[in-house]
C-alpha cells in the first residue's frame, strides 16, 4: 500500500495483535505442540472420565448426592445458554419451564390425581403407565404411575409446547421487555400451581413421586444413579448444544442476537428461530424438571420461583454467555459454593466466633448469603468480564505482514461466481419495478408515488440529495417498511410487503449504509449468515448431520470462501477473523460478500464506497460492475458521482421522496431540477 | 356492611396502595424514560428505604404502634422521616448508577438491565444477613382517627398518606415542567446526543433522575411501612413488580401515566382481592403486564413521552 495515502481505518488494519508471553503461556509451550483437535479429545476424555469416577472415589452420599443436583443445574444452564447466550434472547421466567417438566412427571407419576375407573384407561393399563385399584365401597380409581423414562422426553415435549404457546406472541418483543415478559409468566405458573390444589396439592406439594426404574433396579434414594444419569444427560445436551452452535441454526441465532434485523434481511426468519431457541430451552429445562424431582420424590411450587430463574442466569453469565464449557463451569462452581465451600465456611466462622466472643459471628448462616454472592458476581462479571470465564468467542492470531499487504487493483473480480442463478435478460418483465411507491411517516411522506423500471443486468444508480428517501425505498423493496401505497414486482411477481426473509428468498439482497454486520462472529460465519434463504438445515438435521446436511455444509462453505475471493486478498486471509476487527473499508467489503452469499438476482447496495479513500472506492467501482457481467442486477445508493459516472447503465434522482428525474448520468446531471434539487434556484437559472 | 359500603371501603384501600405504587412506579418510568433501562435495582431501594425510615423513628423514641403523636410533634416526626429517607434513598440511587451503572452506559443489549439485577440482590442479601429475615414491627406514630362513610371507614393514616403522595407528585409535575433542570431533563430523555451538543450535563441529569426516582421509592417506603405496620426484606419484589406493571401500563417513561397505572394496580389490587380472591389478583395484575407489553407497549393511554428507534 505503498502508493496510496492510508486512511485511518487503513492504519488501524496494520497493527499486529500481540499477546503478552505470561509465565503461564510459557508454562504450556510445549502442550501447543499437540494438535488442537487431540488436546480437545485427551481433555474431554479425561474430563469424562473423572466424572464417571467421582462417586467411587468420594465414597460419601453427601457429596454424590450434592453432585447430583449440581447435574440438574448444569443441564438448565444448558438450557438457559441456548436461549440467552445463543439466540440472545433474556429470559427471567426459565423456572417456569422447569416447574412445567417436574409437575407433568410428578402429576402423572404420584397418587395427587385419582380419577375413577372408565374403559378409556385399558390401553394405558395395558402398556403398564396405570392400574385399577379397587377401594372398598367406593367405585374403582386409577392410579398413575408413569414411567420416567417415558416422561423425560415427554416432559421436554411439553414444556417445549409450552414455551412455543407463550414465546409465539411475545418473541417480538425487544430485549428488556421480552425480559420482563419473561419474568412475569414465571411469577404466574408458581401461583397457578399453587392455585390449583386438586391437581397440585398447592403449597403442600407434591409427595410420594414415583423414582424410576431401570432393569429391575429402582433408584429409590440412593444418589448414584441419578448422579450417573444427570452426567449422561449433560454429555447429551453439551453434544446437542455445540452440534447446534455449529450450524446454520446456531449461526441464525447468533445473528439475531447480534442484530436482529440485518439477520431479517439476509433471509433468517426471525420468529421462527427464536421460537425454536425458545422452545428447546424450554424443552431442556422440562427434562431437567422430571429428573430433579423423580430424584426428590416431592415437589413445592417454592422450589420455581424467581431466584431460581436468577441462579441459572447468574451460572450463565458466570460461565459465560453463548459459551458451552463456560456455562458448565459456572454451574458447578455455584453449586460447589453453596453445597460445600459455604458451609465449610459457616462452621469456621461460628469457630471464630466462639473464639472472639462474637454473638453475631456464631449465628451467621453464610448459606444464607449465596445469594448476595450471586449479586456481587453479576454486578462483577459486567462490568470486568463480559465474556464470563470461559468466553464464546476467542481472538484470532495476527495476520503477517505479506497476508496484509493488499494494494488497490483494478479490472473487477476474478472469481467467475458459477453457483449464481443466471437470469436470461430476454424475459419479458423487468427485475424491478415499482409502481406508485408511497411511505408516509407521521405528516412527512418520506417516499412518494415512485414509479422505477430496473432491466435486468444493469446497474441503476439512485441518487439524490440527503432525506430525499432513498433508503426508505430500499427498506420498503426489502421488506423492513412496509409501504403505505403501490407495489413492488420483482420479475413480474407482487412481493409488497412481504416479510424481509422471503424477499431475501425471492431473490433481492441488500446491504447497509450503517454498517450492519454480526460483529461478534467471524468474517465466514457472516457470510454464511447469508447463505440462510439458501440452505435447508433444520434443529433435527444440525444434531445428527446426515450426510445431506454434511454436503450442504461443505457446499456453503465452499460458496462463502469462493464469494470472499471477490475481493481478492483483502478478506480471504481474515476468514477466522471477528467483523468487528475489521477495517471500515473491509467491513464495507463484508457486507457485500454477506449479501451476495444468498446468490441474489438484485443486489441493493446502500452507499458501498462511503468512508473508502479514492483508490479503494476505483477497485470496488470496478467489482461491481463485474458483478453486471456475471448476472447480477444492481441498483446502487451513492454520493460519489464519479462512481455513478462510471458504473451506471441508468441514474435515478429522488428529492423529498418524488422521483424527479431518469436517465443516463449525462441527462440526469444537465436536467433542471436535478440541478436545483442539489444547488438551489440560482444555481438552475445559471445565475 | 352493603356491597355500596364494601366498593366504597376497597376505593380507599386500592388509593392509599396506589399512592405507593404511584411514588415507586415514578422511579421505573424515569430511568426508563432517560436512558432505557429497567432497573430491578429499584424494587429493593424501595426495601431500603422503608427500613431507613424505620430506624429514624425509631432513634426517635417510637417503636411499634403504642406511641401515639399527636399535632407538631406528629407532622415534625414525620417530616423528618420523609426527608431523611428520601434523602438517604437517593443518596443510594446515586451510588448505584455511579458505581455500576455509568460504565455500563455504552454496551449494548441487556448488560446493564442484569447488573441492576446484581445490585439488587446485595441490597437484598445485606439487609437479610445485617437485620435478619424476621418481619419488623413498625413504628407508627399516627393517632387512630377515623370516620365514618356509611359503611365504610376513612382513617387519617389515609389521608396523610394521599396527601404525602399528591404533594410529591405535585412537586415533580413542577420541577420537570417549570425548572430549568426540568427542560434539561426531558431534553435528554427525547435525545441524549442533542442534549449534550446544546450544553446539557448530561451526566449529571441522569444521576439527578436516579436521586430523584430513589428519592420517591424511598417516601414509598415509608408509606409501606405505615400502612401495613411491618416492613421486611422481602417486600421490594412483589411491590416493585407490581409498581414496574403500573409503569408499563401508563405508558414507561410517561410521568402522568405512571402515577396514573399507580392507582389503577392499587385499585385492582384491592378490587381484585375482594371480588375476585386474594390468590389470584397477582395473576391477573402480571397478565396486565404481560397482554400490555405484547398488544400496547405504549401504554393503555397510548402516549409513551418518547420513542426511540
Amino acid at each position: 500500500m505503498a502508493d496510496v495515502s492510508p486512511s485511518p481505518a487503513a492504519e488501524t488494519e496494520t497493527i499486529p495483535i500481540t499477546q503478552p508471553r505470561s509465565f503461564w503461556s510459557a508454562l504450556a509451550a510445549p502442550v501447543r505442540w499437540i494438535p488442537e483437535v487431540t488436546r480437545k479429545r485427551v481433555g474431554l476424555a479425561l474430563v469424562f472420565g473423572g466424572a464417571l469416577l467421582f462417586p467411587i472415589i468420594v465414597r460419601n452420599g453427601g457429596d454424590v448426592d450434592a453432585a447430583a443436583n449440581a447435574c440438574a443445574f448444569a443441564i438448565l444452564a444448558l438450557g438457559l445458554n441456548i436461549v440467552v447466550g445463543f439466540a440472545g434472547l433474556l429470559d427471567l421466567g426459565y423456572a417456569a419451564f422447569f416447574a412445567i417438566g417436574a409437575y407433568v412427571y410428578g402429576i402423572l407419576a404420584s397418587g395427587q390425581v385419582t380419577p375413577p375407573w372408565n374403559d378409556a384407561w385399558q390401553a394405558l393399563q395395558w402398556l403398564g403407565l396405570v392400574s385399577r385399584y379397587h377401594i372398598e365401597g367406593a367405585p374403582d380409581v386409577v392410579q398413575l404411575h408413569f414411567s420416567f423414562w417415558l416422561m423425560l422426553p415427554g416432559a421436554a415435549v411439553v414444556a417445549a409446547l409450552f414455551g412455543i404457546l407463550f414465546g409465539a406472541p411475545t418473541l417480538r418483543l425487544k430485549g428488556d421487555y421480552l425480559a420482563i415478559v419473561t419474568l412475569g409468566f414465571g411469577e404466574i405458573v408458581p401461583i397457578v400451581v399453587r392455585n390449583t390444589p386438586k391437581l397440585t396439592n398447592g403449597a403442600m406439594g407434591l409427595n410420594g413421586v414415583n423414582s424410576p426404574q431401570a432393569f429391575g433396579y429402582r433408584f429409590g434414594v440412593n444418589s448414584t444413579p441419578y448422579y450417573y444419569l444427570g452426567v449422561f444427560m449433560i454429555a447429551l445436551l453439551i453434544f446437542i448444544s455445540y452440534r447446534l452452535k455449529d450450524s446454520r441454526i446456531g449461526r441464525a441465532w447468533m445473528a439475531i442476537r447480534e442484530d436482529e434485523i440485518a439477520a431479517g434481511a439476509m433471509g433468517v426468519n426471525r420468529s421462527r428461530l427464536k421460537l425454536l431457541a425458545f422452545a428447546i430451552g424450554a424443552a431442556f429445562a422440562g427434562a431437567t424438571g422430571t429428573f430433579y424431582i423423580a430424584k426428590l420424590t416431592t415437589a413445592t411450587p417454592d422450589m420455581f420461583q424467581f431466584p431460581v430463574s436468577v441462579m441459572v442466569l447468574v451460572m450463565v453469565v458466570l460461565g459465560g454467555m453463548g459459551s458451552v464449557p463456560g456455562v458448565v463451569l459456572g454451574a458447578l462452581i455455584l453449586q460447589l459454593l453453596q453445597s460445600w465451600f459455604l458451609q465449610d465456611l459457616t462452621q469456621w466462622t461460628h469457630a471464630l466466633g466462639r473464639l472472639v466472643h462474637s454473638e453475631w459471628l456464631q449465628q451467621l448462616e453464610l448459606v444464607q448469603g449465596i445469594e448476595l454472592i450471586f449479586g456481587i458476581i453479576l454486578v462483577m462479571m459486567m462490568l470486568y468480564r463480559r465474556g464470563g470465564l470461559i468466553p464464546a468467542t476467542r481472538r484470532t492470531a495476527a495476520l503477517s505482514m505479506t497476508e496484509q499487504a493488499a494494494a488497490p487493483s483494478r479490472g473487477g473480480i476474478g472469481v467467475s461466481l458459477s453457483r449464481l442463478e443466471k437470469v436470461e435478460a430476454s424475459q419479458g418483465s423487468p427485475m424491478l419495478e415499482t409502481v406508485g411507491l408511497t411511505k408516509r411517516f407521521g405528516g412527512i411522506s418520506a417516499v412518494r408515488d415512485v414509479n422505477l423500471i430496473i432491466p435486468s443486468h444493469t446497474v441503476v444508480g439512485l441518487i439524490g440529495p440527503n432525506g430525499s428517501g432513498k433508503t426508505t425505498f430500499f427498506n420498503i423493496v426489502t421488506g423492513l417498511d412496509t409501504p403505505d401505497g403501490g407495489r413492488v414486482l420483482f420479475l413480474g411477481e407482487d412481493v409488497t410487503g412481504l416479510p424481509a426473509h422471503t424477499i431475501v428468498e425471492k431473490g433481492i439482497a441488500r446491504t447497509f449504509q450503517t454498517l450492519r454486520l454480526f460483529n461478534n462472529m467471524t468474517v465466514l460465519e457472516n457470510v454464511l449468515v447469508g447463505m440462510h434463504a439458501r440452505t435447508r438445515t433444520n434443529a433435527v438435521g444440525a444434531v445428527f448431520r446426515p450426510p445431506s446436511t454434511r454436503a450442504e455444509e461443505r457446499e456453503s462453505r465452499e460458496w462463502a470462501i469462493e464469494v470472499l475471493h471477490i475481493f481478492g486478498n483483502r478478506l480471504a486471509p481474515r476468514v477466522n477473523h471477528l467483523a468487528s476487527s475489521l477495517s471500515y473499508a473491509n467491513r464495507r467489503r463484508l457486507e457485500i460478500a454477506r449479501a451476495i452469499a444468498s446468490r441474489p438476482k438484485l443486489l441493493l447496495l446502500d452507499e458501498p464506497t462511503a468512508g473508502m479513500n479514492p483508490a479503494e472506492t476505483l477497485e470496488l467501482a470496478d467489482q461491481i460492475r463485474s458483478l453486471r457481467t456475471i448476472g447480477i442486477t444492481v441498483l446502487l445508493i451513492e454520493h460519489k458521482m464519479n462512481v455513478v459516472n462510471e458504473i451506471s447503465d441508468k441514474v435515478a434522482v429522488l428529492d423529498y421522496g418524488e422521483k424527479i428525474a431518469e436517465g443516463t448520468a449525462q441527462e440526469v446531471q444537465r436536467n433542471d431540477d436535478v440541478i436545483r434539487a442539489y444547488l438551489g434556484r440560482t444555481a438552475a437559472a445559471g445565475v | 356492611m352493603t356491597l355500596r359500603d364494601i366498593l366504597v371501603q376497597q376505593i380507599i384501600n386500592g388509593l392509599s396502595l396506589g399512592a405507593m405504587y404511584s411514588l415507586l412506579a415514578l422511579g421505573f418510568t424515569m430511568v426508563y424514560g432517560i436512558i432505557e433501562l429497567i432497573n430491578f435495582a429499584h424494587f429493593n431501594v424501595f426495601m431500603v428505604g422503608s427500613f431507613i425510615a424505620m430506624w429514624v423513628l425509631q432513634s426517635l423514641g417510637l417503636v411499634g404502634q403504642s406511641r401515639v403523636l399527636l399535632g407538631l410533634p406528629l407532622v415534625g416526626a414525620l417530616s423528618l422521616a420523609l426527608a431523611s429517607t428520601m434523602l438517604l434513598s437517593g443518596g443510594i440511587g446515586v451510588l448505584i448508577e455511579r458505581t455500576a451503572l455509568r460504565p455500563m452506559r455504552n454496551v449494548p443489549g441487556t448488560a446493564s438491565m442484569i447488573t441492576t439485577i446484581g445490585v439488587s440482590y446485595i441490597l437484598f442479601n445485606i439487609i437479610l444477613l445485617t437485620v435478619g429475615a424476621a418481619s419488623q414491627n413498625y413504628p407508627n406514630p399516627m393517632p387512630r382517627i377515623s370516620w365514618d362513610l356509611g359503611g365504610a371507614v376513612l382513617r387519617l393514616r389515609e389521608v396523610l398518606l394521599w396527601s404525602v403522595s399528591l404533594v410529591l407528585m405535585g412537586l415533580l409535575q413542577v420541577f420537570v415542567r417549570r425548572t430549568k433542570m426540568g427542560k434539561a431533563m426531558r431534553a435528554t430523555a427525547q435525545d441524549q446526543e442533542a442534549a449534550r451538543m446544546m450544553g446539557v450535563e448530561v451526566d449529571q441529569i441522569i444521576m439527578l433522575t436516579f436521586f430523584i426516582g430513589s428519592a420517591l421509592a424511598g417516601a414509598a417506603g415509608l408509606i409501606f411501612g405505615l400502612y401495613y405496620n411491618f416492613t421486611s426484606f422481602i417486600i421490594g419484589y412483589t411491590a416493585g413488580l407490581r409498581a414496574f406493571t403500573a409503569a408499563v401500563l401508563g405508558g414507561i417513561g410517561n410521568i402522568m401515566g405512571a402515577m396514573l397505572g399507580g392507582v389503577i394496580i392499587g385499585l385492582i389490587e384491592s378490587l381484585g382481592g375482594q371480588f375476585l380472591a386474594v390468590r389470584w389478583t397477582d395473576v391477573i395484575i402480571f397478565s396486565i403486564l404481560i397482554l400490555v407489553l405484547v398488544f400496547r407497549p405504549t401504554g393503555i393511554f397510548g402516549m409513551s413521552a418518547h420513542q426511540k428507534s
